[in-house]
This record gives structure tokens, sequence and C-alpha cells, in this order.
């Protein structure tokens, strides 16, 4: 008898392992993936614009393992290279990495075959294997996203300046919280890398100017004091909602996640607290990152800190087929729309962008009949925040863009502990025209 | 005698044939369904696998950290102990690797770390099973959390690379494995593992400690009154098995471009340990058979590649295709398996 049970039990086990040997690195699970419906009907046809483009009429996109259907970095990748695609008439290849060790050979056959004009490497992660394919293939072209190859004529980086739109969100986040009454705000991010925080650093540089902004439109003094937390995982959304709760246990009143996967777990707990408290809608918000995440919970996420991948994407396929190819690095803030805070328009464009299906379910999911609903209580959502707030934070926004204000970007602790002592926020574009002197 | 000894050989790899073409058969009508060409999908995929040098090369090379994970499994399958920790011992070796080769910039002292590193990590279910008999698939289990965590912690801390934050430190380029084939991803690593089989093989067939491994797992209390301790048989078969994974995860930081490195989410030595079971599976938990299975599961790693740029084929219907067949060719040897221990 217990033998048995034991046998069972190991039967369950191998089953498993059996079958997850099958896929790993498959832990996210994808909706269905549209295979590239732009047929290259008319490639060669249209080549009449600019001096010297002897394409080749096609383009290929590399995914890294999360793949598409993360309605995050990869999906806005696609986004981009297939509108690129549809424009400019280029066949578009998607290839998908199932693990880390793929991307080297999945570069390295696309570019072998010399069939495509661009290739772009989605993600931080795929560098090495970029620069290493760029050096054996010198006359391919290659475009990154997020990764920092400065000094490769073939290759272009795509990088964001997510220390401008950070700063937005720790603008609404702070002056909410002062609206209210409130004294705290929160972050949650992901694993404490270097790259985290430039986010960090830029919400806090907004908090503080939030603290200054209603202090002269006021007279109140206001002190907003900021709860952060590195969950150490971007893919546990059990990570984030502990967090999330931690800190709207603490008093925070507005939570930017900052943690892909992890900030789902930071929206459901924000959502629990609203429901607890019997509102349907915030304060407290949430804020998203990314892409346009509002419409995952409608009610809850005020705004999202957008990173324009597909803006990017775009812009580098834009280059070669005008022949304006130029290696190294292309860096994108608020000025290039490479960087922002979402707008209703934005939000309706990501969820259009979904499948049908996972529209339908998600509908469904909120008990919501038509989009049109969707799109009003979003509205609505937003409506919950006084005009002037939203007017403030486009006003910090104008100033970024003018270069009249400039955002800390924090590359290691040292900087980012500077950003967390300093008071004001002149003091951190001091520090800021400090290190872009140095670097 | 002979002929019996024939047919061993042969039930076995017969019995894998039928599964593999039961598996592809299944694999093209799912792949029909979904409105793709199963033709034009498994000719990319044999094309990709096999079809080129760089394809074998990378076959070789996908190979080769699963076929060290899978003796690990092997060798204590063989010791009637069903260890699933290879792979946090497979992080820990390649900590120690990339730790060794930045002190000493020497190759042959980086796989030793490796192995010092998978004993080390092997020890503590060795030793609750034999004293505390403390079951192994629960203490690998967590042992493998810890060592994640661990290793984590050690990758994005005191392993941190100073100049590229995605990543540890890398392997010293004096350290590094040598690559059999100039821009391939094939190392003097595939080789070492191939050695590994083969040591494994006579360790367990041509020995006195093997023969005790075996006779252990086959009824452990007929091994004792035979005058064979089990609890060393046991200790061993742990120890060897660390050896195995510690020199996957070694040879995987030391031996695969682009990055000698373990990269921040440890996505790149990720997963081995789990599919050194699938291949030991299929290899029947013997190690020469592990090659061939090892091979297997890497053509079809391969493979995948070309799958998606050649036939369009999307990656989650190649999992999901690559996924039937290997069930497929599981189920012999884990019916084997299951009879064993419901006879026990």
């Amino acid at each position: 008898m217990k033998r048995s049970v034991l046998a069972l039990f190991l039967i369950g086990v191998l089953a498993f392992s059996v079958v997850a040997s099958g896929c790993i690195g498959g832990e996210k699970t994808t909706t269905p993936t549209q295979t590239p419906s732009s047929p290259a009907t008319s490639s060669p046809a249209q080549t009449t614009t600019e001096e010297k483009p002897k394409l080749k009429g096609a383009i290929a996109v590399v995914y890294d393992i999360g793949g598409r259907g993360d309605l995050s970095f990869n999906d806005m990748a696609y986004m981009g290279a297939s509108k690129a695609a549809k424009d400019f008439g280029l066949e578009l290849k998607e290839v998908q990495s199932k693990s880390e060790s793929d991307y080297l050979p999945n570069l390295r056959l696309l570019a072998q075959s010399g069939k495509y004009d661009l290739i772009i490497a989605v993600g931080f992660m795929m560098t090495d294997a970029v620069k290493q394919v760029a050096d054996e293939f010198p006359n391919q072209k290659f475009a990154i996203v997020d990764g920092f190859i400065p000094d490769k004529p073939n290759v272009v980086s795509i990088l964001f300046k997510e220390n401008e739109g950070s700063a937005l969100a720790g603008a609404l986040a702070g002056l909410i919280a002062a609206n209210d009454g409130k004294d705290k705000v929160g972050i949650v991010l992901g694993i404490e890398i270097p790259v985290l925080y430039k986010f960090e650093g830029g919400y806090r540089f907004g908090i503080k100017w939030a603290e200054d902004y209603y202090k002269k439109k006021t007279g109140k003094d206001v002190n907003i004091e900021v709860l952060y937390t590195y969950t150490g995982s971007f893919t546990d959304p059990a990570k984030g909602k502990t967090a999330a709760q931690a800190q709207l246990g603490q008093g925070a009143w507005v939570i930017y996640q900052v943690a892909g996967a992890v900030g789902l777990g930071v929206f459901d707990a924000v959502s629990e607290y609203l429901k607890s408290q019997g509102k349907e809608m915030g304060p407290p918000f949430a804020i998203g990152v990314d892409s346009a995440q509002d419409w995952i919970k409608p009610g809850v996420i005020i705004a999202s800190m957008m990173k324009r991948v597909d803006v990017g994407v775009y812009k580098a396929v834009e280059m070669v087929v005008k022949g304006k190819w130029k290696g190294g690095i292309m860096e994108l803030g608020l000025a290039d729309g490479g960087v922002g805070l979402s707008t209703i328009d934005d939000v309706k464009a990501m969820f259009n962008s979904l499948p049908e299906d996972v529209k339908k379910k998600k509908l469904e999911e909120l008990g919501l009949k038509s989009e049109d609903e969707l799109f009003a209580k979003l509205e609505q959502t937003r409506k919950q925040v006084p005009d002037w707030i939203w007017q403030a934070v486009d006003e910090l926004k104008q100033k970024i863009i003018s270069g009249e204000i400039v955002v800390p970007k924090a590359f290691n602790k040292e900087q980012i502990e500077a950003i967390r002592n300093a008071k004001t926020w002149q003091e951190m574009e001091e520090l800021a025209k400090k290190w872009e002197k140095s670097s | 005698m002979k002929a019996d000894k024939l047919s061993n050989i042969m039930k076995p790899l017969l019995e894998s044939l039928i599964a593999i073409i039961i598996g592809v058969v299944i694999g093209a009508v799912v792949l029909k369904v979904s409105g793709y060409s199963p033709v034009e999908a498994y000719a990319a995929l044999v094309k990709g696998a096999v079809g080129s040098i760089y394809g074998w090369s990378m076959t070789l090379s996908s190979a080769t950290p699963i076929i060290l994970t899978g003796l690990t499994f092997a060798i204590s399958a063989r010791t009637g102990i069903f260890n699933i920790g290879a792979e946090g011992t497979v992080y820990f070796g390649a900590i120690a690797a990339i730790v060794f080769t930045n002190m000493f910039a020497n190759p042959v002292l980086g796989l030793i770390g490796g192995i010092i590193a998978g004993i080390l990590w092997a020890l503590p279910a060795a030793l609750l099973k034999v004293y505390r008999g403390v079951h192994e698939v629960i203490s690998t289990i967590m042992l493998n959390w810890i060592a994640f965590y661990t290793a984590l912690y050690l990758v994005l801390g005191p392993l941190a690379n100073p100049n590229d934050p995605n990543k540890t430190l890398e392997v010293p380029a004096s350290a590094r494995l040598p690559l059999l084939m100039k821009g391939s991803e094939l190392s003097l690593a595939f080789i070492i593992a191939i050695v590994a089989a083969v040591i494994t093989y006579y360790i367990l067939w041509h020995t006195v400690l093997g023969f005790e491994l075996r006779a252990s797992g086959y009824n452990e209390r007929a091994a004792q009154y035979g005058g064979i301790n089990p609890k060393r048989a046991i200790i061993w078969s742990f120890v060897i098995g660390g050896i195995m994974s510690g020199l996957a995860g070694a040879t995987e930081v030391m031996g695969r471009p682009p990055s000698y490195a373990i990269s921040q989410g440890m996505a790149n030595i990720y997963g081995y340990g789990f599919d050194g079971i699938g291949v030991s599976l299929v290899g029947r938990n013997h190690p020469i058979g592990i090659i061939f299975s090892g091979i297997f599961f890497g053509a079809l790693k391969a493979g995948a590649t070309y799958m998606q740029i050649d036939a369009g084929v999307p990656l989650e219907m190649v999992k999901v295709v690559q996924g039937i067949i290997v069930v497929a060719v599981a189920v012999p040897g884990l019916w084997d398996l299951v009879k064993k221990v419901v006879r026990r």
C-alpha cells in the first residue's frame, strides 16, 4: 500500500520533470502567436524615395525568452516591427528563443542566411551574442533593444531615458498623495540591478518636484516619503503582492511598479485594498510600467510609464530603409516619444493590439460588455485625479523636453544613494549635471 | 548467453525507435491540425540539427550539459536512488568555476573547482539519506531551491561584474575551454562529457564499487546480506553524481560563447538538471545510451531554431511537438523504472 503511494508520487514527479524538460524556458504562458501576416508583395517597387536603398526586402526579430505574448517588451517590439514591415513593404521573420543559449545560434543563422536588411534583438540579455555575431558578419546590420553596444558601425543600440518617464510618474504620484493629505508613496521593483536605479532615481526626482510644485500652489509644506522595495524577482507576482501590501499597510498612497510580471501582484494588492475599503476606484492607485498597462485593472491603475520599444524598433528600420543608417547609441527620451505617461489613446492602441480572444476574456473578467465600456471606465479612473494635477505633470514634461529641467540618471549604487539622500529636486538636478559632465 | 546479451541491447533500442516514430507521428498530426506542414517542419528540424556542420556543432554543444546531468540521474538510479538534485549542483559547479578561474586563470583548476563544488553540494542529501533516512526526493527538491537562491545572491552580489551589470565576472580568456570549431559553440566541453560518460560506464560495470552500487540498487537488503555496505554505495552514488553535475555547470560557463559568465537571472544555466532526468530516462539510465539520448535532445534543441526560421512554425508549436516526442520516447524508460519501484 505504502509502496504504491510512493510509486505514484514518483510517477508524478517523473512525468512532471519529463514534461518540464520538454519545455524549459517557457514559464510565461503565451497567447497564441499570430504568424506574421504581411506578405512581401511589393518590396522592390517603392524604392524611389531615397538614394541608395539596395534592400533585400526582409527584417528579422529575435525575441528573448519572455517571448511573444508578454504584453510588454517583446509584444511592443513586434508592434514596431510589423508596422515598419507594413509601411516599408518588408517581410517580417520572427524567431523566439527557448533559452539563453539560443540567442547566439538564432542570430547567427539569420545573419548567415544573408536575407535580412536588419536583425533586431529584443532585450539586453542578447548583448554579448549581438556583439559577437556583429563581428563575425560586419556587413549585416543589427539593432538591439536595451543593450549597450556603443562602438560597432553595424549595430545600433536602442536605449530609453526611463529616468525622464519615471519623473512624470513620480510627479503624478507625489501630487496625488499631497492633494489627499498623505505623506507616503511607494515603488516596487524587480531584482536590484543598475538599470532599475534609473527608474527609482527618476521617480524620486518627480516626487521632490511635486512637493515643490504643491508648496508653490497651495503654500503648504509637504514631505513625502518614498517606500521602496526590491523584490528580487521579475517573474513572481506573489512577491509583488506582498511588497505592495506592506507598503499599503504603511500608508503608501500611490505605488509605481517596475518589476515585470511581479507588478501584476502589485495591481492585485492595490485592487484588493480598494475592495476592502468598499471602493471601486482609487486612490490609492498603482502606476504601470513598460507598456500602457491601464487596461489590466481599470480603476486601479492611474497611468503607466511607457517605454516605447515599438517607436525605437520602427526608427531603426526606418534608418535602414531610408539609407540613413548610423551605428551606435540611439537614446530615446520624452522629446522623441520614446518614453512617457500613457494616455487613453495609448491604452486603446495597446488593448486593440491584443488577440481577439484575449480581449474578450479580459472584458468578461472585468464584467464589462464592450470595449467602449472599458474605455469609459478608464476615463472615469483618470477623473478621480483633479485636472490641475494632470496639467502639472504635463508642465514638467514640457520642461524636460525643452531641457529646462534635467532629470538625474543613476547608474550605480553610489549615485542612487546620492539621489536618495538629496533633499530637493534642485539638488538632484545638480547631481545630474555633475554626472553628465564626468561621463 | 551471447544472443541474450544482444537482445538485451536490441530490445530497448527497438522500443526507443518505435517510441520516436510514434512521437513523430503524433507531432505531425498536431502540426497538420494547427495548419503547418509537418513535412516542411520536420525537414527544417533535421536540416537545422544535422544538415550542416554548424547544425552538428549546435546539436553537440546543446547535448554537452545534459549528458552530464543525465549521468547524475543515471548513476543514482542504478543505485536505487532518485536524485533530482542535479539542478542545484549545476549552479554551484558554474559558480565555483567562475571563482576558481578568476583566482588561478587555469582551465584545469576551473574544472576541479566545479568538481569540488559538485561533491560538496551532493553530500547534504546523501548524508541526510544515509544517517537520518530523509527521502532523497524531498531533500534534493528542497536543496535545489536553497541552491537557487544562494547562487542568485552570489551572482547578483559578490560575483557581479563591475563592467557589465547583466552578468557575473567572466571566465578569463586563458581559462576558457578551446572551441573545437571556429565560429561555433562546440568546445572541448563535449569531449569532457563523452569521457565522463565512458568513465561512468567503466565504474558501473568494471569495478567493485560499481558492482556494489548496482547490487544495492537492485535490492538493498540482499546487497547488505551479501556483505555490501549500502550506505557507502549511496554516498558514492551521490558523490559521483555531484561530480558530473558540477562539471556540467563548470563546462557550461567555461566553454560556451559568447558570455563565459552566469547571466543575471541565471537563465543560461537553468534547467539542465531537469533536462538531465529526461535524457537519462530516454538513455535507459545507461551511460552510453545517455550519450546518444543527449545528442538526440541536443538535436531537438538545435532544430528548433530552424523550424522557426525555415518552416515558420512558432516556438510554442515547436515546443509542443518536441514535448510530445520526448514524452513518447521517455515512456519505455519510465515504464521500466515504475515497474522496478512498484516491485520493491
